[in-house]
């Protein structure tokens, strides 16, 4: 492959040899433009198409059936006040504040565990990212059903400990936090595969050294593994940020946004405003409030992270 | 693999871009043209035959039914082709898939769309106005059940055939009765006597319920309530069609109820979407009453469930229900596939494919006519309660097709819930779902 390739260079190059400079740079763009045109237009197609599509809809009022009306900004004006965005907004950053960090830290904390040499060790590890690849709706109804009030499962081992049944799905006041731990369940396994990946990068010798200077398992942890494992954090952290807040499939399945919307998420307020008032125009502003958020989010964590290789570099 | 291949006996690299690009550039540029080149005589080929597409969104029974139908069209009306498919979703997403295909340009000649979701659809100018297919005496449009007729009729215009009809009765399980030494209810029965058996039905310690509730706010939650607030004199929407009207009385009574039920703790309160936990127990002999459609009958008789079927009970005395219908909404793809559709559906509609329908799929007629028909009264003597659900066709009223409903919907689906899981006051409940609606409504 290898000497085929250059091969087609240097013939490439005996080539454009005989042709006019002008003539050569414009066929090697084009060659150039015909191998990556396929996938420019996949992008295109699918992603910045879309995306304009939408910003346009987020400045009309419009159905999707009749005929959309020029509105400006009014569709932001109204979500600035509209009380129903604000709480949804107030339950996706509720969802993602707990979810964040508790699938960090019992990522990183499972993982330890994991990297270890004991026996059926591999047989742990699937087990703890079989529910990753489970999908979020196969979830859904299934944690319906164990945290169903009055015939689940849940309620039946509460009972056993002698609690009272809980409302769970039924209360409102608990829903959401029962979907933030459906949603570890399977976030958890992620984190657990990608800190794992982190640790047995770690060359022993390091870990070797620190123990041969004296260092604790904690002063180890501490001064050796966690620096190592900074960078897959920062990866880990923004990963799981971005997938908190676009929390929609296991809303969706469960609990529709309910119980007496309490769970309505910013996602399930975009698909309800849609598909089922038919506000094409203040779904799409309302997405593009999200949008605004995730690129917000984005440019921070790349600013922190450039400052955070300063710091490294600095002798 | 390491032997250069002289130039000329293959295609050289750009010979063979040049090529791929051709070809993806038509691949790419080929449904556009293709869309963009449909005018009014699309589908109808140089020999006369029309093609007509119909996406039904069923599958299993409702799907075999349908492709029954269709073969025996297509046998007596060679003129016209159905291309008869499911349009890739099941019922439940047509909607979805039919505002995306609107606004693509692309849409079917007839799509099966809820009752509820014709107001919204036909706000598209690609809907057609069937007015003059349905006046003559021959397409017998009177002999449609009210509701049906009504289900397809948005603001005075007709866009479509009659599905599908059903409405909601009271199942109740004869065990349960028994078990806890309750009279079963008769024919004509009052709310409080509801709410009272209901009572006297639940055992907490034995997890049985007397009744149930969904409580996710959904249609399935809000339509329930619609006969308790008929039957007390009030509406939907009132004749201005700007506010409510259950801003009354008649819904404070109606939620009233309901409160009873959750304060009681005697209706299980299904917080899943799609109701199914609710019938389940109801089906393990574990529930005492349900309110629920002709659908649910199957799943009963499956599960070997000793039950009756009795009327919604009411406040007055007067029999009042509920009908779901939903419909072949049809779509203008040019005049003569409009006229090849209403054809087509008439034949669908007529006596013989009514009754196979209504037996095969286990739904109800969709005409009067049919519903006298000796094959229907035959068929009703098969399963135990379809003659409550078929007799209640003939009072059953149905739901305004008008745009805002969702609207209404879903503030009421939140104070009902309310209710069913026994929070608030019905005052509060139905003062905040009132003014959410009628804000949305005055909006237009």
């Amino acid at each position: 492959m290898g000497i085929e390739l250059r091969a087609a260079v240097v013939s490439r190059e005996a080539a454009s040899r005989r042709r006019p400079p002008a003539r050569r740079r414009f066929g090697e763009a084009g060659t150039a433009w015909a191998y990556i045109l396929p996938a420019c237009v996949v992008i295109l197609g699918l992603g910045i198409l879309p995306m304009a599509w939408s910003l346009i809809l987020s400045l009309q009022r419009s159905d999707l059936i009749a005929p959309a009306e020029w509105v400006g900004l009014q569709n932001y004006d109204l979500l600035s006040h509209d009380p129903a965005f604000r709480a949804a907004v107030g339950h996706t950053l509720i969802y993602t504040a707990l979810f964040v960090p508790l699938s960090i830290v019992g990522g990183l904390g499972l993982a330890l565990l994991l990297n270890r040499k004991i026996r059926f060790i591999g047989v742990y590890r699937t087990l703890v990212f079989v529910p990753f690849v489970i999908s979020a709706t196969a979830q859904g109804v299934l944690f319906s059903f164990i945290f169903d009030s009055h015939f689940g499962l849940a309620n039946a081992v509460l009972h056993w400990f002698d609690i009272p049944p809980q409302g769970f799905f039924a209360d409102k006041n608990q829903a959401l936090y029962l979907l933030v731990l459906i949603g570890l369940w399977s976030g958890v396994g992620f984190c657990v595969v990608v800190y794992l990946a982190g640790l047995q990068d770690i060359q022993s010798d390091l870990v070797e050294a620190a123990a041969l200077d004296g260092a604790g398992r904690w002063a180890t942890f501490r001064y050796v593994v966690w620096p190592a494992l900074r960078p897959i954090t920062v990866f880990l952290v923004v990963w799981e940020t971005l997938q908190a807040l676009q929390v929609f499939d296991l809303v969706f399945v469960t609990t529709r946004g309910g119980p007496l919307e309490s769970t309505t998420v910013v996602v399930f307020y975009v698909w309800q405003q849609a598909f089922e008032f038919f506000n094409a125009g203040y779904a799409a502003a309302a997405a593009y409030v999200l949008a605004f958020g995730l690129l917000l989010l984005s440019i921070g964590v790349r600013f922190a992270r450039r400052r955070d290789h300063e710091v490294v570099s600095r002798p | 693999m390491t032997v250069r291949q002289p130039y000329g006996s293959v295609p050289t690299r750009r010979d063979f871009l040049r090529g791929g690009l051709s070809l993806a550039a038509l691949a790419g540029i080929g449904p556009i043209l293709s869309a963009c080149g449909s005018d009014d005589d699309s589908g109808v080929a140089d020999d006369g035959t029309v093609t007509i597409t119909m996406w039904h969104g069923q599958n299993e029974q409702g799907k075999e039914t349908i492709d029954k139908i269709v073969a025996n069209f297509q046998s007596k009306n060679p003129k016209i082709k159905v291309d008869a498919s499911s349009g890739g979703v099941l019922a439940d997403a047509m909607l979805q898939k039919i505002t995306t295909a609107l606004s693509g340009g692309s849409y079917p000649d007839i799509a099966y769309i809820f009752g509820p979701d014709i107001a919204s659809v036909a706000r598209s100018p690609k809907v057609a106005n069937l007015q003059s297919f349905i006046t003559p005496p021959e397409a017998k449009w009177d002999d449609f059940f009210p509701a049906a007729r009504d289900a397809v009729t948005v603001d005075g215009k007709v866009h479509g055939f009659p599905a599908l009809i059903d409405n909601l009765c009271v199942a109740y399980n004869k065990k349960v009765f028994k078990d806890a030494g309750v009279p079963e209810p008769t024919e004509s029965w009052t709310w409080d006597e509801f709410v009272a058996t209901a009572k006297r039905l639940t055992d907490p310690g034995k997890g049985i319920f007397g009744t149930g509730w969904p409580a996710d706010g959904g249609e399935d939650c809000v339509w329930r309530i619609y006969p308790m607030i008929w039957d007390l004199g009030g509406a939907i929407v009132d004749d201005s069609g700007r506010k409510v009207g259950f801003d009354n009385d008649t819904g404070l009574k109606a939620l009233r109820t309901v409160h009873q039920l959750g304060a009681d703790k005697s209706a299980y309160p299904d917080t899943k979407p799609g109701s199914e936990t609710m019938y389940q127990i109801f089906n393990s002999n574990k529930m005492g009453m349900i309110a629920t459609g002709p659908w649910q009958l199957p799943a009963i008789l499956e599960a070997k469930v000793d039950y009756g079927v009795v009327p919604l009970p009411s406040y007055s005395g007067q029999r009042v229900t509920i009908a779901g219908p939903d419909t072949w909404t049809v779509f203008d793809n040019g005049s003569a596939r409009v006229k090849a559709a209403v054809e087509f559906l008439q034949f669908v509609t007529a006596a013989d494919q009514d009754v196979q329908w209504a037996t095969q799929a286990g739904s109800l007629p969709l005409r009067k006519s049919t519903s006298e028909s000796a094959e229907w009264k035959q068929h009703l003597q098969s399963t135990v309660g379809l003659d409550v659900f078929s007799n209640a066709l003939g009072y059953a009223r149905t739901r305004p097709t008008i745009r805002n409903y969702p609207r209404i919907s879903q503030p009421l689906g939140q104070a009902i819930t309310k209710m069913v899981l026994n929070q608030g006051t019905p005052e509060e409940a139905l003062q905040a779902a009132v003014q959410a609606a009628n804000a949305a409504l005055a909006a237009g």
